[in-house]
């Protein structure tokens, strides 16, 4: 009946439609997630059972090892030690699996028939197994079984005591500021002979050779701090059963470190191989005829162009290996969700407990997806 | 499921209109006259589990089974048997009180739990009652929506290591390693106790399950390994090197009540729970066992025993009105047990003296309150 001309009626209307079915949806999305938010909230109410967050401020009543945290402390300092612990894990893990995964996946394209099929086992065995028993076997296996027992130690050298307990290192003992202020600028250091070396090479053509000229440099600055910091290091003694200075590296962040960073490497090899595989054959044939060597074609046309590609697929590895990093519970490792767990059998609330940890790995994911894009940006092929 | 908003509550309503008009045969009295939704106990549909409703025992007694918390890792206390079946301390517990509710010891529907999981699931009425060696503590009482019940066994946590590393008092462990299988009080009860001490803490390893921490005592991760002392004791005697292997050193750091406990707000059920354990105690206390049961029920001449075991004297029978049968204590006795001897057929074996868990009368803790 519509007029000629005219607008249809509303109830016709496409773009009323539209509109009115999406409110639908999420009118529908809204009272049931008000609904079960109610019930939470209702039940929780009529057994007693607290929903705020004021959990936060109750004694945790457990300690947390290799961190000073008493168990007389609130459990808003477990968790936050907890998320420490997740971080640690999850960013030394990153850096390890990247240069492990690389490193396999140039290995699986080699024309090493050894190199080649070694990388090809190694991806294959590992990526086809799940990560929990490669987790236990890492911390049963080897880090309990490979290791001496306490009382028949390692000791090489006298520096070092190396046991199923922990491989525990010499360490600085205090005037941490100083060394950081060393590790700085170190860093800036490097970042500015970098920039240097890189205008000298583009003015003049002289080859960069960065590392020669940044390495001293480096270790200048670290040795300068470490000097300005009082020179003072704790060697670990082993008296008994009980080891005293140095720094450890216990067999529960061992196993969860290890086997993340094994399993998430085999993922990022194939991302790699493929990668490189999308590079044209053309590319690694002209750096050929400019007689590059091997090494210069991978590291000056190839991988620049291969990492491009594989930057997003690696985004979503480091994700899987922040999360899964969650399976440290297993063995004693005090990441964000044991601790969680752990809080709850003390009498927190579980679900806002819970939903906190959720919200922190949210968070956690969120930070690490904005990094890898900031990173693929810069990487991604500038089109006029 | 008792706050529900409109629209759940007409299509809950519209089903379970459909389902009366279907299944009116088996429907006890109660249900014709409920109305659907004008009594919060209609829309616990029975078999349903739902949280809440505040009517346990009457589900209970409608779907004929207990469905009770327990576990099947812990030997003595719940553990299965060869065949798969669910024996121990705790478990006989559970059927206890299904003889009590239901005169059936075997009208229990065992639910295993982790530890972490136990008040979720009693909370949201996965499971009628939960009885799974859980130390009744003030912050449990007051957040988990848990009511604790009298205390079936009173237990207190020491320490254990090998009988080989010359440790013979906790003190000893300061600055080494203690492993638990924890997610619980335990790792807190280590800590305070090396305060208390004044000696260096050791460092706690807390696994999620009882398999790892041996695993990692065995392969000596672990100078101590600290849980309740009947834990211990079970742990110690299912050892693969032997229990001489492992020492259980003196001295117990915490009090640990163990008891079975209840959704909140049910007031009801807990007694009747809490009656049925008691049964137990009061059966021993009057030397009534599974084997005399009988005899003592028709030759008795003690009031006090006829009339705790449901039977008429003067022609009168006592029904304290707690929703149970007059004979339950019959059914619980002749059906499990005394208290002696369901601790005699789980506990004794491991090795452990009765200690707390005696009767007040040999100078324990077991007291149960008049039944008149």
């Amino acid at each position: 009946m519509a007029r000629p001309g005219g607008r249809p009626p509303l109830w016709r209307d496409v773009r009323v439609l539209r509109v009115a079915f999406q409110l639908m949806v999420l009118a529908a999305a809204g009272g049931v997630l008000a609904y079960l938010v109610g019930n939470v909230r209702e039940n929780s109410e009529r057994l007693g059972i607290p929903t705020g967050f004021g959990f936060l401020d109750n004694p945790a009543q457990f300690p947390i090892p290799d961190s000073g945290f008493r168990q007389t402390q609130p459990v808003r300092d477990a968790i936050w030690h907890g998320l420490l612990n997740t971080l640690r894990v999850s960013l030394l893990g990153i850096v390890a699996a990247t240069l492990l995964g690389i490193a396999v996946g140039v290995a699986r394209l080699s024309g090493n028939w050894l190199v080649r099929n070694a990388a090809r086992v190694y991806v294959e065995g590992l990526r086809n197994i799940p990560l929990l028993l490669l987790i236990v076997f890492a911390y049963i296996g080897v880090a309990l079984t490979s290791f001496p027992r306490v009382d028949r130690a390692w000791e090489p050298f006298g520096l070092a005591v190396v046991s199923n307990r922990g491989v525990v290192l010499p360490w600085y003992d205090d005037g941490g500021p100083w060394l950081l202020a060393g590790v700085v600028v170190a860093a800036v250091a490097a970042w500015g002979i970098a920039r240097w070396r890189r205008a000298v090479n583009d003015r003049t053509g002289r080859p960069e050779h960065t590392l020669r000229w940044a390495a001293p440099a480096v270790v200048a600055a670290l040795a300068a701090g470490w000097l300005l910091s009082g020179a003072s290091v704790t060697v670990p003694e082993l008296e008994g059963r009980i080891v005293t200075g140095g720094t450890r590296i216990s067999p529960e962040f061992f196993a969860i470190l290890a086997a993340l960073v094994l399993y998430t490497a085999s993922h990022i090899a194939e991302i790699v191989r493929g990668s490189i595989q999308a590079v044209p054959l053309g590319q690694s044939e002209a750096a050929e005829a400019l007689a590059l060597s091997p090494f210069q074609r991978l590291r000056f046309v190839v991988l620049p162009q291969a990492l491009r590609t594989a930057v997003p697929p690696m985004g979503n590895q480091y994700l899987n290996l922040t999360k899964n990093s969650t399976l440290g519970a297993v063995v004693s490792y005090y990441e964000l969700a044991r601790v969680t767990s752990i809080s709850v059998g003390n009498g927190a609330p579980a679900v806002p407990a819970y939903l906190l940890t959720l919200g922190l790995f949210v968070i956690l994911s969120l930070l690490l997806s904005l990094v890898v894009n900031l990173v693929n940006r810069r990487l991604a092929l500038v089109t006029r | 499921m008792r706050p529900l908003r409109p629209v759940p509550a007409i299509l809950l309503t519209a089903v379970l209109a459909l389902t009366a008009c279907t299944g009116d045969d088996d429907g006890d009295a109660s249900d014709e006259t409920s109305g659907a939704t004008s009594t919060p106990a209609a829309t616990n549909a029975p078999g349903q589990p739902g949280p809440g409703g505040s009517d346990v025992l009457g589900t209970v007694q409608r779907n004929g089974r207990v469905r009770c918390g327990t576990r099947d890792d812990l030997p003595g206390f719940a553990s299965l048997d060869p065949s798969g079946a669910h024996v121990g301390f705790d478990t006989d517990f559970c059927r206890v009180i299904a003889a009590a509710v239901l005169g059936d010891a075997e009208a229990v529907d065992f639910v295993d739990l982790e530890t972490a999981n136990r008040f979720t699931a009693l909370q949201s009425g996965e499971i009628d009652v939960l009885v799974r060696n859980t130390t009744w503590t003030a912050v449990r009482d007051g957040t988990e929506g848990a009511t604790f019940l009298q205390p079936n066994f009173y237990d207190g946590q020491g320490m254990m290591v090998s009988t080989d590393s010359g440790i013979d008092q906790v003190a000893d462990l300061a600055g080494q390693v203690v492993c638990v299988a924890g997610g619980t009080t335990t790792e807190g009860n280590v800590a305070t106790e090396f305060e208390r001490l004044g000696a260096q803490p050791p460092e706690i390893l807390s696994f999620e399950s009882v398999e790892l921490v041996q695993q990692a005592f065995q392969e000596g991760r672990c100078d101590g390994w600290s849980s309740d002392r009947s834990q211990l004791t079970s742990l110690r005697a299912a050892y693969p090197e032997g229990p001489e292997s492992l020492t259980i050193l003196e001295g117990t750091f915490s009090k640990e009540p163990l008891a079975p406990a209840v959704r909140d707000g049910d007031s009801r059920w807990a007694q009747v729970v809490e009656w049925a354990v008691m049964a137990t105690i009061q059966a021993e206390e009057f030397d009534i066992s599974s084997e005399n049961v009988d005899e003592v029920r028709s030759s008795s001449a003690d009031p006090n025993v006829l009339r705790f075991l449901g039977q008429p004297v003067d022609g009168t029978v006592l029904d304290p009105g707690l929703g149970l049968p007059p004979d339950f204590a019959y059914h619980v006795v002749s059906q499990v047990g005394n208290y002696g001897e369901i601790y005699d057929r789980n506990i004794t074996p491991l090795g452990l003296e009765r200690g707390l868990n005696a009767l007040w009368t040999d100078g324990g803790l077991l007291y149960a309150p008049p039944y008149r």
